[in-house]
């Protein structure tokens, strides 16, 4: 029982720290970026964009398809 | 007579014969008519059955469209930044990374009960076909988002 919690604790803290940090990402006058510009920043290679795109069809395979 | 045009900010050169970019649609009917659209795509796409061509094709589908508009005229896109702070850029790199180990650790152990996926987790909560539906619509804007990245 408490392995099961601490994974899902461990879920949970992840996915609330990209909250965060795209809370902090909209301050003003702040060195970390939004979930958007990081998302543009990685997609400025054509590999990277191809990366996150595959990423995107794979997300939807893995959760509506399956 | 010449404007000054010093201050004013350039839109980036096409190459001759190239066609525009896909225009940004403002009509308030033509974008509720392309979200109903969207919405009833997602309600029929949430009662596919798991495992079956449909449920396939209703991701296929939507990818292959993207793709085509992606490549073949793709929108008008939001300029990325130029530069990013190292620190800024780790913070979310370590967050996508540790979660990513996080998701292939529990898969390395079969996902077992007392150790599961994150998809173990969230499979349950996709039940619902509305859920599953919003899920979905969610995903395909998404999509269009990272195409106009």
């Amino acid at each position: 029982m408490a392995t099961r919690v601490i994974t899902i604790i461990g879920f949970a803290a992840l996915i609330l720290a990209l909250f965060v940090l795209e809370y902090l990402g909209r301050r003003q006058d702040t060195r970390i970026p939004t979930l958007s510009e990081w998302l543009g920043y990685v997609m400025r290679p054509w590999a990277g964009r191809l990366l996150i795109l595959l990423g995107w069809l794979w997300l939807g395979w893995h959760y509506f398809s399956r | 007579m010449l404007m000054a045009t010093d201050g004013a900010p350039r839109r980036p050169r096409r190459p001759p014969g190239a066609r525009p970019p896909l225009a940004r649609i403002r009509h308030p009917v033509a974008k509720t008519v392309i979200l109903a659209v969207l919405v009833a795509y997602s309600w029929f796409a949430a009662g596919t059955v798991p495992f079956t061509r449909n449920a396939l094709l209703i991701v296929l589908v939507p990818g292959l469209v993207l793709a085509v508009i992606a490549y073949g005229r793709p929108p008008e896109r939001i300029p990325p930044p130029d530069r990013m702070d190292v620190a800024g850029f780790s913070y979310w790199a370590i967050c996508i990374i540790a979660l990513f180990e996080w998701e292939a650790s529990a898969f390395r152990d079969n996902a077992l009960w007392w150790h599961p996926s994150l998809t173990d987790l969230i499979d349950p909560m996709l039940g619902p076909h509305p859920v599953k539906a919003a899920a979905i619509l969610i995903w395909l804007v998404s999509g269009w988002a990272l195409v106009r990245r």
